[in-house]
């Protein structure tokens, strides 16, 4: 009897071991601990935002637009800053290869062309669409008349204006700003608390870009009660800038045009124009001096009474 | 406004420097919870009113003042080469070019390939869509900044709802230092700057007040002298016609009525004003302070600090004896009771000294 019991017991416990192995240290993370087991399960279903962003500028950059990457460097945790690049033939290429092997999965291009215009491209890697914007009106942080701040980090608030889903250009810059500019959620570099917001919004069809570090009257972390949110104001932190899209391609830094800005006039085309303006002053003078000499041949004028009034 | 506006400022930066950990982070500040309006830019002074809608006050920056001027030109033939009127950078153009391409199928399916699944939560996105009611005119700095403003504005309120309804902590407790983009240096510097305005503008304030109110003071001035003036001018006519009225009526000495042509409205001709010399009985040419004291001090010659109480000198002291306004020529000096006071001549120091010479 009492090997049998043994024998059963024995039998029991075999099983039992074959069904779990050896339980395995839970794993540790910074907020407890995770169950393997949990994780397993659910991964194939659950979305993780692995976005990363290199950004680079070309060479011969000037200050303003170096402080500008610079800040936005800092305020984009899940980026990659690299050297400058020589912007010089087939920077597609170049670039392409730079964002596969920092593997990133976009990229912020600060190109800047005869010391004085900015462009920016914008593109999804490796094959995915990319955008040329030209840059106009920008502030950096370091402006002192920008004095709002923030957690180095934090997750931005994106409000983008309604009339991005008007058309659908707009709907894909729309999709690449959000994918580029929102810090993916569990980031490493990322802070946990919400204390800014990203303004996008489209006026006289350019993108203008604000940054504002939110106050609002609080005492816990996870609730504002009424008043609260009346009195919440916004600080602005700076940069500030806006763009100016010039063209879509469908590939990564080349590939066929989906869309052309209709009234995007090139800044040298600007420069041109102004100096044509002023290119005809001298034989506008000349030509006006001509005519006023055969005008007044051709009216004469009476002999004048008081020409002999003084002599000598 | 402008004072009180401004002070909400300055606490929130002064917090904002303590509590440092590894000299790069900044404390947390609290915040007034108050509203607050940021300067504009242009010129110092001139911080709008109110708005209705939010009381707050977008910056405004110089050089974001023409951006984008519309082109007036003529229809051209050419596609993209209309005549300018640009005065900065940015043109448009007055009609699109004919040959832009908007490949909407492609830009779909592009769209399409990047975008992440539908069944993301918002917490990955946290973008919020908010309406532009109006059409913003672009060259009106103070109302594209406002419509920016209310547009994040308004997204932080929605989205801090729906972050609220997660019970996900979403807002930044008191104690939590870490890190900040802009370095406490920066920070001290802004601080800096706002304050050297408030104190511009306050000095301005002052300024303009000290004038207004010199001003009505010179104005209230003018106007007292023309009532002593006056004053003084009728009392001098008043006797002038008693005069007369009693030479005319022939010097009626029984009469001893004699009207008094004086109207004594206030009971007060005869007497000096007090403000001049206060506390002394009139006729009193000494002074009021110049009673007992000199009876005590000056048995001892006086000599003890200085000459004593009487020998005084302030300012006091003259205006009670002599009236304000100084002196009258030292001509009489001596009163009822200095009269016969030969104190400083008993010892006969004068004469000894001259002897001894």
């Amino acid at each position: 009897m009492v090997k049998k019991r043994k024998h059963s017991e024995v039998t029991a416990s075999e099983p039992k071991k074959k069904d779990e192995p050896a339980p395995e240290r839970p794993k540790r993370t910074l907020l407890g601990w995770k169950d393997k087991f949990e994780e397993k399960e659910t991964d194939s279903s659950v979305f993780r935002n692995k976005e990363k962003v290199l950004v680079t500028c070309s060479r011969r950059i000037i200050y303003r637009y170096r402080h500008l990457m610079l800040n936005l460097v800092s305020i984009l945790p899940h980026c990659k800053k690299d050297s400058k690049v020589e912007s010089k033939e087939s920077k597609g290429a170049t670039l392409n290869e730079l964002v596969e092997l920092k593997n990133c999965s976009s990229c912020l291009f600060f190109e800047c062309r005869k010391q004085k215009d900015l462009y920016l491209w914008m593109a999804k890697c490796p094959n995915g669409p990319s955008v040329k914007f030209l840059v106009n009106a920008v502030h950096t942080m370091e402006e002192l008349k920008l004095t709002g701040n923030q957690l180095k980090g934090s997750r931005p608030i994106l409000t983008f204006s309604s009339n991005f889903d008007k058309n659908p250009y707009w709907k894909l810059l729309k999709e690449i700003i959000l994918q580029i500019f929102g810090t993916p959620k569990e980031h490493r570099k990322s802070k946990p608390y919400h204390d800014h917001v990203f303004v996008f919004s489209i006026v006289d069809d350019h993108i203008w870009f604000r940054n504002y570090q939110i106050s609002v009257p609080h005492n816990e972390t996870d609730k504002v009660d009424r008043g609260g949110m009346d009195k919440m104001t916004l600080v602005e932190i700076g940069p500030r800038f806006c763009l100016n899209p010039i063209k879509i391609f469908g590939g990564s830094f080349g590939g066929p045009t989906l869309y052309e800005n209709p009234f995007y006039i090139s800044p040298n085309q600007i420069r041109a124009m102004e100096k044509k303006k002023k290119a005809g002053k001298f034989a506008k003078k000349v030509k006006a001096k001509t005519r006023r000499k055969m005008h007044e041949q051709s009216n004469p004028l009476e002999p004048d009474e008081f020409a002999d009034l003084w002599k000598g | 406004m402008i004072p009180q506006v401004i002070n909400l400022w300055i606490p929130r930066l002064l917090v904002s420097s303590k509590g440092k950990q590894m000299g790069t982070t900044t404390g947390f500040r609290r915040e007034e919870g108050t509203s607050f309006a940021s300067l504009e830019l242009k010129t110092i002074n001139p911080i709008l009113a109110e708005m209705a809608v939010l009381k707050q006050q977008p910056t405004l920056f110089n050089g974001d003042t023409v951006d984008r001027v519309d082109v007036n030109g003529e229809p051209s033939e050419s596609e993209s080469e209309p005549e300018s009127e640009s005065e900065d950078e940015d043109v448009k153009l007055s009609e699109p070019s004919k040959t832009s391409i908007n490949n909407k199928d492609g830009l779909l399916e592009k769209l399409a390939d990047i975008s992440w699944p539908e069944n993301v939560e918002w917490v990955h996105k946290l973008s919020i869509d908010i309406d532009q009611e109006q059409a913003v005119d672009v060259n009106d700095d103070l109302a594209r900044e406002l419509a920016f403003y209310t547009q994040a504005l308004e997204g932080t309120r929605q989205a801090f709802e729906k972050l609220q309804s997660m019970g996900l902590p979403f807002l930044r407790p008191p104690d939590y230092y870490a890190e900040m983009v802009k370095t406490d240096a920066h920070m001290e510097k802004v601080k800096g700057r706002l304050l050297v305005e408030k104190k511009k503008i306050e000095e301005a304030e002052e300024r303009r007040k000290a004038r207004d109110a010199k001003k009505i003071a010179k104005e209230v001035q003018s106007q007292k002298l023309k009532e002593r003036a006056k004053q003084k001018k009728e009392d001098i006519e008043s006797v002038k016609k008693w005069r007369k009225q009693r030479q005319q009526s022939g010097f009626a000495g029984g009469d001893k009525d004699g009207e008094m042509p004086f109207s004594f409205d206030d009971g007060k001709v005869f007497e000096r004003s007090n403000k001049k010399r206060p506390g002394v009985a009139p006729g009193d040419r000494s002074g009021g302070k110049a009673g007992f004291r000199g009876g005590k001090a000056g048995f001892r010659g006086g000599m003890g600090k200085k000459g004593g109480d009487k020998m005084r000198k302030d300012r006091e002291h003259k205006n009670s004896k002599f009236g304000f306004g100084g002196r009258k020529g030292l001509k009489k000096q001596n009163t009822s009771e200095t009269t016969n006071d030969l104190r400083g001549y008993n010892k006969g120091n004068t004469g000894n000294r001259k002897r001894k010479r």
